[in-house]
Order: structure tokens, then C-alpha cells, then sequence
């Protein structure tokens, strides 16, 4: 085809991908058309371009990790691949800011950093295959980001490739600047519908003197829930706050406790030391038992502890709720679960109030009106507070009977005026995200 | 001002009374001077209506006839901005939100309020400081400008160093769209569904719609604060010092720099103890547990030792922390003492790039035959410099605006950018290009389309323009009211 001949003579052949090469790219069944691996932000571009001239769809890829979230591309078309953009632009420790490009994978780009006493308040699931622009576009977030936020509190400039094959900067690399739109924000968590992230700048952070991660196990979930309340009403300043039920807290290697509270903190030793030790006397009045260490290596799997629950899950949800109800919406969603002979697992980032549930396949017995009568559910609960839910992983069969996404209302109208306006042709990631975008 | 008709000016008068009932609409020309122009006096636009709204369905209603009447619209909040972005720029109807400035919701246990656009930002941190629980987000017109304007500015302050600007601190908003719809962008959960809306709309400068609810984040109050002054003899050392703390491992809560310009201004209007001989001093503020804040203060210590500081000394109790906090909130007060009148600039750098930019912005303002002072958030790179000169002297001002334009150039040379609070508004809209490619301002025109096809919502702001009725250019320096009844000042 004449796509190909010109992607060739744009990256070089070695560098287009087609036939049984295509294996790791295949999403949820569907094989692309070629992947393409572009070298610089001009071949991106030049990519780009091309593939819109002849009305060609487009999957951003990065390290993949989030390759199943949302409804395939509901056409073939070519994977364009970032992985050979992974270069740190700048990193001058003085400005705490760092310029690198999307296809760096993050836990390179971490390890970069801490060499120089530095790093980047992200720590998401896949970190170590995770790419930086994968990490913005999926608006990934972990354990951390109570304390510390997520990628719309670190995120200051953005170079993306549009859906014509510019190449259009936002923000900038200083770390205040309301100069024109904010355009980092329009990118963060759009998986690749609106423009191709192709190059970041960052805010950092010193790297703590210590951290520590401790446990506190409780008889009922309700009692967790009301100790995460009066922690985030004390003095303390915890960097993270995750609350698990016994199967996620087992899969994290944990002894099964109804539910497990994990609560970090970080700063200098005496500051640790001293808020470990409140910690109990905020805990100890809800039942909290006495805190237990846990090791670095911890905080890795705490991220995934639900995802990971059951090996291979048949449904990953994700709920957005007022912090003050994430214990309720974790006992509710696993009482309404069962009702229908479904067995879940559940964590939370508690603080913030994203809690995510796992229900565990149950292979020939699997009853999808059971299943979808249960995302229902657990819909309905979680707009009781304004939030709402969405499905972040399931094979194709399962999400093909489901609406994967939430319902954005009126708000969703807008966002479908703002892919109409910025990616005309419906090119880009097509048929993916919210609102049918 | 437009050229609406007597009769047609009328009627729309009358329909305008019937919705937000007859002490809500202003159209005589007296009345509407006050709203000609907001904190930067240099520009001037009048409106043909202001009218204030009580409720959400006075906004969409107004809008609404806007739209049928092809008139342009923009909101307005307690006008203490400093860029002319809520100028009627192309005449039409000033929407005053100050009417509708109630605290509608506290949920302390989710850290959330619910407040109306035309809340005092102050008003907020007041409302909820019995509980112990403040509003982050702190411009140093906190006790006048409202939650509204801050939206559309993504206002900053000396704290958002550590804490971030407005932005962060905002979950859901509702707007009333350019075309009368209302619509809720974001929520109350952390997380929102889909685009983030709700972020892009804070920053959008009022041309995105009109907020009418804010959801925003409450904080804790800090166990404890504590204030250092350090005393430079160089300025250059003074900016090293900013680079030496990033260093040594720390991000303050807020890092200032007051020069000697302004240090012996102050000084004068005050007396809040900073050295007179000082070439600079930085005022540095430690927030967060009671343990470990001395051995935090001590790298503080440190750092502006090694970087050649002649005196370092932490506020022995609160007394003295607010005198000297005292000091910096009033700076721009105390230019009065100096100068007859100043034009403040707003520009940000790679904090690393702050010893140059100075020099640079001296060498500028000299050449101009003009003097600066500085007072700024140093810990962002947001810098402030003051050009004072005497609007009275034929071409000063004229040579305010120049050098003005050429301390922006060097901003963005140095990889910064033209604006880190104020906003681009009118009076930066022809500097975009120093920072924005063709292609990067063609994107964010497709953008603005998805929110306001018509461009009636805030028309003439932020994109470079041809600034029709506004009367733009050098003119003579006046007060803003509100800063004449000292309840603001130009930060």
C-alpha cells in the first residue's frame, strides 16, 4: 500500500513493523494494520500526517500497560509506537524540573532522578514498564498521590503531534505559568484521543531523608474507615492511606485480616518515627490493632493488590467516591457482588477515595447478566456522592456486553465538541474513551 | 462601547430588570465608569450594561439574551486583576458576579467546599478556620479578589511554592456555557470521568463560560510555621540562595525576595525590621509537623550561609513572623513613599536563570532612564519587578510600557513564560508570540471553538489581536478604587 511505502521512507523500514511482528500490538483480538516506531518528534509528526491523509486510525503506544483500558479501536489502523523517543531533554536539579520524552519508560526516567537526589511523586502500577506519555495519557496515579497528587499537579508543559501532524506545545517548563490555556491538563488522562504526547516537563521533588510503610489490621472494614476519617482530621501528613480488604491484603502477602490499613510516611527519621507512633493513637480508638513495618518492596504491589487478587480477574472496576464513603462502597460492592454468586476483591487509595474492585472469573459458570447487574450496582452507589465507575480491565467478550465507561452527562457533550474541534476526522484512538469518543 | 440604539438599549434595559429584578441592571454612564477598567488602569473599555446576578438562572437567562441579541458578555469578580481580562473589550454586558458570594457547603469530612463565584478568596479561609482548615490557594489581594476570578486567572500566591495555585485545588465547577447551557464540569470526587474539563476551564480567563458553583479543596492547617530572614549584600547571592535550598533537599512553603529598592520603602511606610543596607533579603517560610521543623530550619540555615548570606534569623514568635510578613504584603504600598506611580510586570523563569534575569531587568529599566523594584516569589521563578516612574513627565510612560515588553522577551528567552499569575488578558495578548508557535495558538483557537463557537463569552483576550474599542496605550496613572481604599494592592 502507499501508507507503507511512505512510512518506510519516513522512519526507515527497519522501523515498520507488519505481519507476525505485530503480535505484542494486538488489542482485546484486533491486529493493526503495521506499527511504526518514529525516531524524533518530526518523524512523529511526519507519521502522523501521512496516516491522516488517507483518513488512516491511530493507537498511541507506549509500554502498552494500559492497552485494554476502554473499548478497542473500532477500526484496524496503525500502532504508532514511542518507545524509540526516550530521552531526558534536561534535568537541572536547581529548577526542580525535568524535560523528557514519551517514550521513556518511567522507572528509567525515576532511576535518572535519583541519582541526583530527585524524583518524580508518581509511582503507579507498571512503573517498570510504563512509559512517561502512557503514564499522562492513562492519568495513572498510586499509592503516593495522596500526599503528593497526581499528573495535573506535576504536569507543566506538554509537546504533542495533533490529529493534522502538528506539533503544538502547552504550558512551558517553569513551574507557574497561566500563559494561555492550560493545555497539559487537556492531554492528561485522554489515552491518546486528542494528540500524541511526544515530550514532557515535570515538576520534582527532593527525595526524602526516610519513608516507611506500616500495617494496621481491623475486624471490619466500617472501623478502617472511620480511623482513615480521623487521620485525615489529625496532624499528621501521611503520603499514602490505602485500605484493603483480606483478599487484596493477601495478595500482597499479608495475612488476611478483614481489613488492612497501609499508611506511609515519609520526611526526616524523627518525622517518621514520630507519626508511626500517633498513628496508633489515632488507629487504637476504631479497633486498629498495633502497627506492623512493612517492607520498600511493598509499596510495588500495593498499586495492583485488587487487580492481583485472583490472577487473572474477569472484571476490574474502578470507582471514584468521596473518601468518606470508601469504606461503605467497598463492604456494599462486595455484599451486592455476592448476592449474585461473585466473589470480589477490593483496595483503595482511601484518602482520595478511588477504590478499585475485582471480580474473580468463575469460567463456564460465568453469568454475564450477573455481572452487568452488578457493575449497575456498584454504579449506582457511587453516583450517591457525585463519582461514578468505569471498567479498567476486562477481556473483549465481557466489556462487548457492558458500557465500560461511566455515563459523562452533559459534561460528556462538551468533551465531544472538543474531540470534533481537535481531531475532526475521528483518527485518533477512535472509539476508545468516554462518550463514545 | 457598542453602538446599540437608544430604543434597543431600552428594551434590553427593561429585560434585563425582569430577570435579575430593577436594582440588578447599571446603564447610566456614571455608573458604569467604575467598571472600566480592572487593577491595570492602563486600559480602559465601557461596558453598556453591568448587571448582578442573584442565582445560576439569572446567569443563563442573561446569557442566553446575550446570544439572541449577538451582544458580547464577560464576567466580572471583585476586578482586582491585573491583565484587563474582565474589560468589556468590545462594549456589551459586564456580568458581575459579587451578588452571588455565599459559602454554600462545608464537608470537612471530605475536605470540600461549595462556594459561589463572587466569595472573597479570604472570606473562605475564614469561614472554616474554627475547624482548623484553611483555603491553600493565597493571592496577596486574597482579602478582596473572589474565588470566581481566581478561576479564571488559575490565581497563585506566596504559598502555592509548596501547595500549587488555584487548579489544584479545584474538583468541579458549575458553568454556565457561552451558549446558556448549564453544565457541571468535574465533581466532588477526586477523580473526574472522562477530559479534564473542569482543569482546563480554570486558567481559561473568563473566555470559556461562566462559573457559577466551585467545588474546591480544604486543607488542614499546618501544626506548625516557622519564618527565617536572610540578609544578602549581594543580590546575586540572594538568587543562589533559592537554588541552594532546592539543593539541600527542602521546598519551603513560600520563598520571597525584596530587594533594597523596596526593602528601604518598606522600611520607611513600616518599620518591619528588614536592614536597610541589605542589597536583598529572602523571606523564607517552613509549614507542616512541630517535629523536625528546627532541624528543617537549620538547612535553611545552611543554605543561605553557604550562599553567602551575612544574617540568617528565624521570627522568635508570631509577632514578629507577621511583622515581617507585614513587610511583604505591604511592598507595593510603600512604592507610594517612592515614586508617584509603578506598573507591576509578571514574568516567570527557570529558578536557576534568576541571577541573569535580574542583571537583565536592571540593565533594561536603566536604559530606559527608569528605576525597579522587585518583590517576588523567587521559589517559583515568578518574578514581579516594579518599574516606578512619573506619569506626569511627558514619554515615561510610554517607556514603561517598552521596557515592560523587552523584561517579557528576556522571560521567554530564558525559557520562561510572560505570565506566572496575572494573566494574559488584554494587556499581553500581542506577547503570545514570544512564547507560542502559529501552530500552538491555532490549537488553542480550535479549543476555545469547542466551548465558545460564537466568541461572545470575553471576546479580544488572550490571543493576539487588533484591540478595537479599548483604549490602549499610555495614559495617565490612576488608583483603581479599590486599591485607593487600600484593600488591594498590585502584586
Amino acid at each position: 500500500m502507499p501508507l507503507l511505502d511512505k512510512l518506510h521512507a519516513v522512519v526507515g523500514a527497519a522501523h515498520v513493523r507488519t505481519g507476525v511482528d505485530l503480535s505484542p500490538y494486538v488489542i482485546d483480538g484486533r491486529t493493526p494494520e503495521a506499527a511504526v516506531f518514529p525516531g524524533t518528534l518530526d518523524e512523529v509528526a511526519a507519521v502522523v500526517a501521512a496516516a491522516a491523509e488517507v483518513g488512516m486510525p491511530l493507537v498511541p503506544w507506549g509500554g502498552g500497560t494500559a492497552a485494554a483500558v476502554g473499548m478497542p479501536p473500532a477500526r484496524a489502523g496503525l500502532v504508532l509506537a514511542l518507545t524509540r523517543l526516550r530521552a531526558i531533554v534536561e534535568h537541572e536539579p536547581g529548577d526542580l524540573t525535568v524535560t523528557a520524552q514519551a517514550g521513556l519508560k518511567l522507572a528509567e526516567l525515576q532511576s535518572a532522578l535519583r541519582a541526583r537526589g530527585q524524583w518524580l511523586s508518581l509511582d503507579p502500577p507498571d512503573g517498570d514498564r510504563a512509559t512517561l506519555g502512557g503514564v499522562l495519557a492513562a492519568n495513572a496515579s498510586g499509592p503516593r498521590r495522596h500526599l503528593y497528587g497526581t499528573a495535573r499537579d506535576l504536569l507543566i508543559g506538554v509537546t504533542v503531534v495533533t490529529a493534522d501532524g502538528s506539533i503544538v506545545r502547552g504550558g512551558g517548563r517553569v513551574v507557574k505559568n497561566v500563559a494561555g490555556y492550560d493545555l497539559p491538563k487537556l492531554f492528561i488522562g485522554s489515552y491518546g484521543t486528542l494528540g500524541v504526547i511526544v515530550e514532557a516537563t515535570l515538576k520534582l521533588r527532593p527525595l526524602p531523608d526516610h519513608e516507611q510503610l506500616v500495617a494496621v489490621r481491623f475486624e471490619r472494614l466500617k472501623d478502617a474507615g472511620a480511623a482513615v476519617r480521623a487521620l485525615l482530621g489529625s496532624d499528621l501528613i501521611p503520603n499514602a492511606i490505602d485500605l484493603l480488604d483480606a483478599a487484596s491484603a493477601a495478595a500482597i502477602g499479608l495475612d488476611g485480616a478483614p481489613a488492612t490499613l497501609v499508611v506511609g510516611f515519609d520526611g526526616l527519621r524523627e518525622q517518621v518515627d514520630w507519626q508511626v507512633t500517633q498513628l496508633a493513637s489515632v488507629a487504637g480508638p476504631y479497633g486498629g490493632r498495633a502497627a506492623t513495618p512493612l517492607p520498600p518492596t511493598a509499596w510495588g504491589p500495593l498499586g495492583r493488590a485488587a487487580h492481583d487478587a485472583f490472577g487473572t480477574p474477569v472484571a476490574v472496576v474502578t470507582l471514584s467516591v468521596l473518601p468518606s464513603l470508601v469504606a461503605d462502597t467497598m463492604e456494599q460492592g462486595a455484599s451486592s457482588a455476592r448476592h449474585r454468586g461473585l466473589t470480589t476483591a477490593w483496595s483503595a487509595h482511601a484518602g482520595v477515595g478511588l477504590v478499585t474492585g475485582a471480580v474473580r472469573a468463575e469460567g463456564e459458570r460465568q453469568d454475564p447478566a450477573a455481572l452487568a447487574a452488578v457493575l449497575a450496582a456498584w454504579r449506582a452507589a457511587a453516583r450517591v456522592g457525585g463519582g461514578h465507575a468505569s471498567v479498567t480491565w476486562a477481556p473483549l467478550a465481557v466489556k462487548s456486553t457492558l458500557a465500560v465507561w461511566d455515563d459523562a452527562g452533559a459534561a460528556g457533550r462538551i468533551m465531544q465538541r472538543i474531540k470534533a474541534e481537535l481531531d475532526p476526522q475521528n483518527l485518533l484512538n477512535p472509539g476508545r474513551f468516554v462518550a463514545g469518543i | 462601547m457598542s453602538s446599540i440604539s437608544a430604543p434597543r438599549k431600552s428594551a434590553l434595559r427593561r429585560e434585563l430588570q425582569s430577570i435579575v429584578g430593577d436594582d440588578g441592571v447599571l446603564c447610566e454612564p456614571e455608573e458604569l465608569l467604575v467598571y472600566e477598567s480592572d487593577g491595570l488602569t492602563l486600559f480602559r473599555a465601557l461596558a453598556d450594561f453591568v448587571v448582578f446576578p442573584r442565582s445560576v438562572e439569572h446567569v443563563a437567562a442573561i446569557v442566553k439574551l446575550a446570544n439572541r441579541e449577538r451582544i458580547p458578555f464577560v464576567a466580572r469578580g471583585a476586578g482586582t486583576g491585573l491583565s484587563g481580562g474582565c474589560l468589556p473589550a468590545e462594549g456589551g454586558l459586564v456580568i458581575s458576579l459579587m451578588r452571588m458570594n455565599r459559602v454554600l457547603e462545608i464537608d470537612y469530612d471530605n475536605h470540600v467546599a461549595v462556594v459561589e463565584p463572587g466569595l472573597v478568596n479570604l472570606h473562605l479561609s475564614w469561614a472554616v478556620g474554627s475547624r482548623g482548615y484553611y483555603y491553600a490557594p493565597d493571592p496577596s489581594s486574597q482579602q478582596a479578589c473572589t474565588i470566581g476570578g481566581n478561576i479564571a486567572n488559575n490565581s497563585g500566591g506566596p504559598h502555592t511554592l509548596k501547595y500549587g495555585v488555584t487548579v489544584n485545588h479545584v474538583l468541579g465547577l458549575e458553568v454556565v456555557m457561552p451558549d446558556g447551557e448549564i453544565v457541571w464540569l468535574g465533581g466532588r470526587t477526586r477523580d473526574a470521568l472522562g477530559y479534564d474539563v473542569a482543569g482546563i476551564f480554570v486558567g481559561s480567563e473568563g473566555t470559556f463560560g461562566i462559573a457559577t458553583k466551585i467545588v474546591v479543596r480544604i486543607m488542614k492547617k499546618p501544626q506548625a510555621v516557622k519564618t527565617v530572614l536572610a540578609v544578602f549584600d549581594q543580590v546575586d547571592h540572594a538568587s543562589a540562595a533559592v537554588s541552594s535550598i532546592i539543593a539541600h533537599g527542602l521546598v519551603p512553603a513560600a520563598v520571597e525576595m525584596i530587594d533594597q529598592l523596596t526593602i528601604q520603602a518598606v522600611e520607611d511606610a513600616f518599620g518591619c525590621g528588614y536592614p536597610r543596607d541589605a542589597a536583598a533579603v529572602l523571606l523564607i517560610e517552613l509549614d507542616g509537623l512541630a517535629v523536625g521543623m528546627d532541624a528543617q530550619a537549620a538547612r535553611i540555615v545552611a543554605a543561605c550561609r553557604e550562599a553567602g548570606a551575612r544574617e540568617v534569623r528565624t521570627a522568635a514568635d508570631e509577632a514578629e513572623r507577621q511583622l515581617l510578613w507585614k513587610g511583604r504584603k505591604s511592598a507595593f504600598g510603600a512604592y507610594g513613599r517612592v515614586s508617584p506611580a509603578y506598573m507591576v510586570m509578571d514574568g516567570v523563569i527557570p529558578r536557576t536563570r534568576l541571577p541573569y534575569v535580574l542583571s537583565r531587568v536592571n540593565e533594561i529599566v536603566a536604559a530606559h532612564g527608569l528605576r525597579v523594584g522587585n518583590v517576588f516569589h523567587a521559589g517559583d521563578g515568578n518574578l514581579h519587578p516594579n518599574i516606578l516612574y512619573d506619569p506626569r513627565k511627558p514619554g515615561e510612560e510610554a517607556r514603561v510600557v517598552e521596557a515592560g515588553a523587552q523584561i517579557m522577551k528576556v522571560c521567554a528567552e530564558v525559557g520562561g513564560s510572560i505570565s506566572g499569575e496575572h494573566g494574559i488578558g488584554l494587556e499581553k495578548s500581542d506577547f503570545m508570540p514570544f512564547i507560542f508557535s502559529v501552530a500552538d495558538l491555532a490549537f488553542m483557537q480550535k479549543l476555545k471553538a469547542a466551548f465558545n463557537p460564537t466568541g461572545l463569552c470575553n471576546p479580544g483576550k488572550v490571543f493576539p489581536t487588533k484591540k478595537s474599542c479599548v483604549e490602549a496605550g499610555p495614559q495617565a496613572y490612576r488608583p483603581h478604587a479599590i486599591e485607593a481604599q487600600g484593600l488591594a494592592q498590585r502584586f
